[in-house]
């Protein structure tokens, strides 16, 4: 696996940040960890990120707000949605939507790397 | 001619002396009826040697004998044991010349029936130049105990409204609890990940171990939270710091504000002096008003729903909290409707969190007000006294209540 392969967290629950970064590190991707979607868009990390896992509800822009808005930039970066609603419609309505997969918080590590191995074509 | 004048005299006169009888006999009467149909009775007492005079209608009330002399000691028989001091106090005041009496008093009656009195007296001067006081005692029971189901009804109603509330907080109460849980897991997943890697990374795990505690505590404060919020009890009065109020309550509501896309903006006041109450009903209101804005923000796309929780002092001595919102408004002949029960512009709305909200206000002896924005949306805001130091608690309305109800529970 690629160890520069950027991933990118956006999740403004604190427990979120912490503690998936290490996590995603473990399975051997880079990572970085923003609060909110604004954040992310205004980093330099929008170009090279090569997955988002992005949660769902925030304040401000959503998730799904800046899924439209990195799809009006050109910029197709796959996304696994996490959220804490437990809602099946909401989960196929998102992956109807162009996403790779939603998760379900708390979800497992073995679901994140499927789900993370779907979004980077690695079988 | 002089005889004539006598005898018309005497005619005049005859017919006279039983009128004036008769006249005192129907003023007698109806002072009788009067005391009757009021409930009310009189009395004189001498402070100095206890003895008292008592109307029919006192008797009646203390539901004694008439023949039974008239005394203070006589009274203190009757009177509930949680009042004996309160009845004390009266004698004492009395014997200390105070210019008037008011109190309220129970009885117990022998057949354990609980009666409420109000008792009113003025300071006045006997013959004997001794301090003597005039005055009436009121039977108020009705009264007493329709107020004291009123408060049962709106401390029910209150409880009613919380529990609907529940059901918008459920979602934002598995959100908060959810969030620490999955940092647990996603934590204590890495850690053992990091012990069964060839070579250990011993201190990526005790970090992870350490966040594991963290956000287990975390998910301990959310559920003290809920605790406190849902228990169901009668008004108290407290000193309530309304900046921390809020703060619990926009943690729990946090997720619901998310969900409908609100951006929140606090502005606590630094100083802001605490208000007396009961803590969980005013958070039961800063509640409703925070998922009201909201709700009204809902269908707003054209501009960011923005709520703002503002408190500050409206003027020395008086704490108000405001909730401003950017949402649908209100209409101006709407804005005193709104606060009648069963009133509603939600779909979904029962109509009683607003009039619910003013009720709990009110019997705080506060104000709870809606008002237009100069921009888009509404703002509505209550104002509370400060809690003033060594005041006590008497002066509420709520404080009193809460204890008549626990009186009726127990006297039940």
């Amino acid at each position: 696996m690629d160890k520069a392969t950027l991933v990118a967290i956006v999740d403004d629950d604190v427990s979120m940040r912490q503690s998936l970064p290490d996590l995603v590190k473990k399975f051997g991707f880079s990572v970085r960890a923003f609060a909110s979607a604004e954040e992310f868009l205004a980093s330099d990390c929008v170009g090279q990120t090569k997955c988002l896992i992005l949660d769902f509800a925030m304040p401000g822009m959503s998730g799904p707000d800046l899924q439209r808005e990195l799809a009006l930039r050109g910029q197709k970066i796959p996304i696994v949605f996490i959220t804490g609603q437990v809602d099946q419609d909401l989960r196929h309505q998102l992956i109807a939507g162009g996403a790779v997969e939603c998760l379900f918080k708390p979800f497992s590590p073995a679901a994140l790397l499927k789900a993370l191995n779907t979004a980077l074509g690695v079988s | 001619m002089s005889q004539s004048t006598c005898s018309e005299r005497n005619q005049a006169a005859g017919p006279m002396l039983p009128t004036v009888l008769e006249a005192r006999k129907w003023h007698e009467d109806l002072l009788a009826e009067i005391e009757r149909v009021s409930s009310a009775g009189g009395f004189c007492w001498q402070a100095g040697t206890g003895e008292m005079i008592w109307t029919g209608e006192v008797y009646r009330i203390l539901e004694l004998d008439p023949a039974v002399p008239a005394n203070i000691r006589q009274l203190g028989t009757r009177i509930h044991s949680d009042d004996l001091p309160l009845f004390h106090d009266m004698i004492d005041r009395a014997l200390r010349d105070a210019p008037g009496l008011t109190y309220q008093l129970r009885l117990r009656l022998p057949n354990q029936t609980l009666k409420y009195l109000q008792l009113c007296a003025r300071r006045s001067e006997g013959s004997d130049g001794q301090s003597q006081y005039i005055g009436a005692i009121q039977d108020v029971s009705r009264r007493w105990l329709s107020e004291e189901a009123l408060g049962n009804v709106r401390c029910e109603l209150a409880r009613l409204a919380r529990v609907s509330s529940l059901g918008a907080l459920t979602a934002s109460i598995a959100h908060e609890v959810n969030q620490p849980l999955s940092g647990i897991i996603t934590n204590a997943s890495t850690c053992l990940e990091m012990l069964d890697a060839e070579s250990p990374d011993l201190d990526g795990a005790r970090e992870t171990a350490r966040r594991t505690i963290r956000d287990g505590e975390r998910a301990c404060e959310v559920i003290a939270r809920l605790r406190a919020l849902f228990c169901k009890r009668g008004g108290k009065a407290e000193s309530v710091d309304l900046n921390d109020a809020a703060r619990e309550v926009l943690a729990l509501s946090s997720n619901e504000l998310r969900l409908k896309r609100v951006v929140l903006r606090t502005e606590f006041s630094e100083y802001l002096p605490a208000v007396t109450g009961d803590r969980v009903q005013l958070q039961q209101v800063i509640l409703n008003l925070l998922l009201n804005a909201a709700e009204a923000m809902v269908e707003i796309e054209d501009r960011p729903r923005q709520l703002l929780v503002r408190t500050d002092l409206e003027a020395p001595g008086r704490v108000r909290l405001s909730v401003q919102d950017t949402g649908v408004g209100i209409e101006s002949h709407n804005a005193e409707r709104l606060f009648e029960a069963f009133y509603t512009t939600k779909s979904g709305g029962m109509g009683i969190g607003l009039s619910v909200s003013r009720s709990i206000i009110e019997s705080h002896r506060g104000r709870l007000w809606a008002e237009r924005n100069a921009g888009p949306g509404a703002t509505f805001a209550f104002s509370l006294a400060a809690h003033e130091g060594g005041r006590g608690t008497q002066s509420l309305g709520s404080a009193r209540l809460p204890t008549n109800t626990e009186r009726l529970v127990r006297s039940a």
